[in-house]
């Protein structure tokens, strides 16, 4: 019971984070993007590469959580 | 959470299990990669129709997926692994949108993404990182490559060496992730359906609409693999003055 919780709050709590990380990265790219549309594409391409760097932390909580479910 | 797969010891070894409908699947998957190519591929002409303005496309994307990380003269040679990665990535993430096949007793799955294995995409990822250092091996040569890891400062190097291990996992993982999710989402929407008559209809709507999401979320993943893929490859690869 107690374990099924901790996993639903590590998952939860890592899907709230990086959807918070991830919207500001992309908010400020969107922002980027209308300031100087001609940039439009080296700005995607750090966009891409910015987001995966933000959505590591996440996967990693994800990780966790399926490691705590293979336990339970 | 009832999802299991059929794994048979090789040769006796406890070790070294294999798992069946996982190779079946794969198998399955680049088959399908193989003849769709080969076909489109058929007949060359200097109007493209059809099927041949697909693939051209296809070309095109790509060619500007390796042109925007780094430049084409470098990036030529990865185009085709490019062009590999997506098409498979993303024919085996749309293989289990359709429908997924299970023994009803003990729910041994024979059809769904393969894609949906952590040893698939991790093993996937790890193969990418590999190329990625032999390349930066080959095209930089090994005295270059050796200098990357103290740039731009010495002390840094232990972040480089980790930042391996958790591009590999991260790469590997979110694919795994989001294919896995999706299909323990399809799943439990059928199941849903199939429950009662008053579900079958209350159902079915959502089971449209999420297999819509997730043809989505195949192409995306795709997109972002082989992305990601030539990103990591231009650190490795590029000079970066």
């Amino acid at each position: 019971m107690e374990l099924g919780l901790g996993i639903g709050l590590a998952a939860g709590l890592a899907a709230i984070g990086g959807g918070i990380g991830v919207a500001i990265v992309i908010a400020n790219t969107l922002q980027g993007v209308t300031r100087q549309p001609e940039l439009r594409g080296p700005l995607q391409t750090l966009m891409f590469i910015g987001v995966p760097l933000v959505e590591a932390l996440p996967i990693f909580a994800i990780v966790i959580a399926f490691l705590l479910l293979g336990n339970m | 959470m009832d999802t299991q797969y059929l794994k048979v010891d090789l040769f006796g070894i406890p070790w070294l299990t294999v798992n069946v409908p996982n190779l079946i699947l794969i198998t399955v998957a680049m088959a399908i990669v193989f003849f769709v190519c080969f076909f489109m591929a058929r007949k060359i002409e200097m109007y493209p129709t059809g099927a041949q303005n697909a693939l051209e496309y296809l070309v095109q994307f790509i060619k500007n997926v390796i042109s925007s990380t780094m430049e084409w003269e470098r990036g030529k040679n990865f185009f085709m692994l490019g062009i590999t990665l997506i098409l498979y990535v993303f024919v085996a993430n749309m293989m289990g949108v359709p429908f997924e096949l299970a023994t009803a007793g003990d729910h041994y799955v024979w059809w769904n993404s393969p894609t949906s294995n952590a040893v698939l995409t991790l093993s996937l990822a790890l193969f990418v990182i590999v190329l990625t250092h032999i390349y930066g091996i080959k095209l930089k040569g090994p005295k270059e490559y050796g200098k990357d890891w103290f740039r731009p400062v010495p002390f840094l190097m232990p972040f480089k060496f980790i930042e391996e291990f958790s591009n590999t996992l991260t790469l590997g993982m979110r694919l795994y992730a989001n294919i896995y999710a999706k299909e323990v989402i399809l799943v439990m929407l059928v199941g849903l359906g199939t429950s009662s008559l008053f579900w079958a209809f209350g159902a079915f709507v959502p089971l449209v609409v999420f297999q819509a999401f997730s043809v989505f979320i195949g192409s995306l993943q795709a997109f972002i693999f082989c992305m990601l893929t030539m990103v990591y490859m231009a650190h490795k690869v590029s000079d970066e003055h």
